[in-house]
């Protein structure tokens, strides 16, 4: 069948759309694999945790009844508040120093790289195509008892000893979360640069005498849908963490993803770590919300 | 300036010395102000770019330990360097436990790379170029795995095989590596139909070609670049991933998750530096070919290869 026998049985209205053509192809075959996959291994997943989340729990999955003890254990016990504020406490300050670099990032490479904007752009997002494991781990070379910053500072006689709080510590952890995540930060921070207009920076150049008049009360405002996006792509990630307190962190930086990880491999207690998990998927919902409308908020300025 | 003075006589002369002087002075003046004001363009200039070097080794720079660590020849990873050594390399590619790992996180992510980019195609045009009730539901449902942050898909899918005791293995890895890969490729996928536009569809449809040809013929061809790097960035992200792996892979060997463990004993750590200098280099060689085939499509699709993978 060539086309020009077919021609005069397809003649359809332009612009019609699903209905052009001599047989009307439906969606179903398009729809549905991908639909059916994510039904079954995503949504099913989570079904299971949410009731898993609501029954006694023995070892490992065996249940017993229903229950809401799980979550009241997750509240009333104080190991979780204080792992819950030592994952608030290390993502936020990460998250403060990844917008601290982001934003002179996002400006150079929007508006003063020229030609090797695109280089540039590329070289920061290059950085996520490495395993993300070797990642962590090449801190240890850094922030180690030997290594390069121990060796630099003892060897220009700094320090006499090796600074010990530089590696397996909460600084380790912001460290590595700060550097890890710092690409995601800053490509949303630069597309929102890169939506401001040459000339209005120019002319707020002109019109203020101030720099940092220019940043808080132009560029800042202007970049909030990027910082919004940013955040959402960002911090809750950084909460579910559970590589980084594990190979760079010590015992007392621990983060909530450590806490769901201890409570499903180690302890066994499913019950109570589905509860988490959940607390958790809240979180992100929450936060995402949230960053949505500061976004929204600093755009209608 | 110069040009104003005509000397008659010795006064002027002398006069004229010294307004010769002045302008002397004026154009020193003058230059030396442009010599600053050049200085200091070229220093704004140098500015912003140092600034963006500076971040570069901010991400980069700790893997220039691990690449000279990886050549040291002495078992302790601490400096100073002892001298070159080829013999981690040979000790990584010879350990039969990384061998296996890393046969099965390659074989593991051939197969998600082209299930990926099949249902990542059906995704993108389920979502771009049909019409139907409940499209907006479709969509919603394809973000979710991209929101919902991986250690609780990992979780929930540990839990989920175990409910329907499916045996934990490179299957299950697979199977959720898809889960959350796929989306993201469809969107990148998505991003490319829009910008083809619907005209050349349009024509070939008017000129008899059914909706099947108009997709294999017309679609496909355009799209070709787009399904090459998406494959290649699909086969990283699911070597890479850590915290999915980690969670369903039971007792299979991936190479993340054997690196994870390898790096609880110190002495694992010279053939641990081999072998991520190794992969790190072909990483970036992966990234490189994945952004030649997309380079043609623009800037803002090239940038939306970036986005997606660590959520």
């Amino acid at each position: 069948m060539t086309a020009q026998e077919e021609l005069g049985a397809s003649r359809v209205a332009p612009g019609d759309g699903v209905r052009l053509g001599r047989t009307r192809l439906t969606h179903l075959p398009f729809v549905l694999p991908p639909v059916a996959v994510l039904v079954f291994f995503f949504l099913g997943p989570f079904l299971v945790v949410v009731m898993m989340s609501l029954r006694y729990s023995e070892l490992y999955g065996v249940t017993t009844g229903f229950t809401v003890s799980n979550f009241v254990q997750l509240f009333s016990n104080p190991l979780y508040r204080n792992v819950a504020v030592t994952t608030v406490e290390m993502s936020g300050l990460a998250m403060v120093a990844q917008l601290a670099l982001a934003l002179p990032t996002g400006y150079v490479l929007a508006h003063r790289l020229g030609r090797w904007e695109i280089p540039g752009l590329l070289l920061l997002v290059m950085a996520d195509e490495l395993n993300p494991l070797v990642r962590i781990y090449v801190w240890r070379l850094i922030l180690g008892r030997d290594g390069l910053i121990n060796t630099l500072l003892t060897g220009l006689h700094v320090v006499n000893e090796p600074v010990p709080w530089l590696l397996y510590s909460k600084f380790a952890v912001v460290v590595v979360l700060t550097v890890g995540w710092l690409p995601y930060v800053t490509i949303p921070v630069y597309a929102a640069m890169k939506a401001i207009p040459k000339q209005v920076i120019e002319a707020a150049a002109d019109l203020y005498a101030a720099k940092m008049e220019l940043w808080l009360r132009i560029v800042l405002p202007l970049c909030a849908p990027g910082i919004a996006i940013a955040i959402i792509l960002v911090f809750v990630p950084m909460f579910s963490e559970f590589a980084t307190p594990v190979l760079v962190g010590s015992p007392s930086s621990m983060m909530l993803g450590n806490s769901v990880a201890d409570l499903m491999l180690e302890a066994g207690d499913w019950g109570t770590g589905s509860a988490l998990s959940l607390l958790m998927l809240c979180l992100a919902a929450g936060v995402s919300v949230l960053a949505y409308y500061l976004g929204r908020l600093n755009q209608s300025h | 300036m110069r040009a104003g003075t005509l000397p008659t006589d010795s006064t002027q002369a002398l006069q004229k010395d010294d307004r010769h002087d002045g302008a002397r002075m004026a154009r020193l003046v003058r230059s030396a102000g442009r010599g600053l004001a050049r200085v200091w363009e070229k220093t704004s200039q140098a500015g912003p770019v140092a600034w963006f070097i500076l971040m570069l080794v901010v991400v980069y720079g700790s893997f220039l330990p691990l690449a000279l660590f990886s050549f040291n020849d002495s078992i302790v990873v601490a400096f100073p360097l002892r001298g070159f050594t080829l013999r981690w390399y040979s000790e990584a590619l010879a350990d039969p436990g990384l061998r296996q790992a890393l046969g099965n996180s390659i074989g593991v992510a051939a197969a998600v790379a082209l299930a990926t980019v099949v249902e990542g195609t059906l995704g993108a045009l389920a979502i771009v170029r049909f019409r139907y009730r409940g499209r907006s539901a479709v969509t919603g449902l394809m973000v979710a795995p991209l929101v919902v942050p991986w250690l609780v898909t990992g979780i929930a899918a540990l839990l989920f095989f175990n409910y329907l005791h499916v045996p934990l293995g490179l299957f299950t890895v697979g199977i959720m590596h898809v889960v959350v890969i796929f989306p993201f490729v469809a969107f990148l996928i998505a991003s490319q139909l829009t910008a083809i536009g619907r005209e050349q569809e349009e024509s070939a449809l008017d000129l008899g070609a059914t909706q099947l040809e108009v997709i294999i013929y017309v679609l496909l061809p355009q799209l070709a670049p787009v399904l090459g790097a998406s494959a290649i960035l699909a086969f990283n992200w699911s070597f890479n991933n850590f915290v999915i792996s980690y969670f369903v892979s039971g007792f299979q060997e991936l190479f993340p998750v054997h690196i994870y463990s390898m790096l609880r004993h110190a002495q694992n750590l010279p053939v641990i530096n081999a072998i991520s200098t190794l992969i790190s280099v072909v990483q970036v060689l992966l990234f490189y070919l994945a952004w030649r085939l997309v380079r043609r499509t623009g800037v803002e699709s090239g940038a939306a290869l970036l986005g997606g993978r660590g959520l």
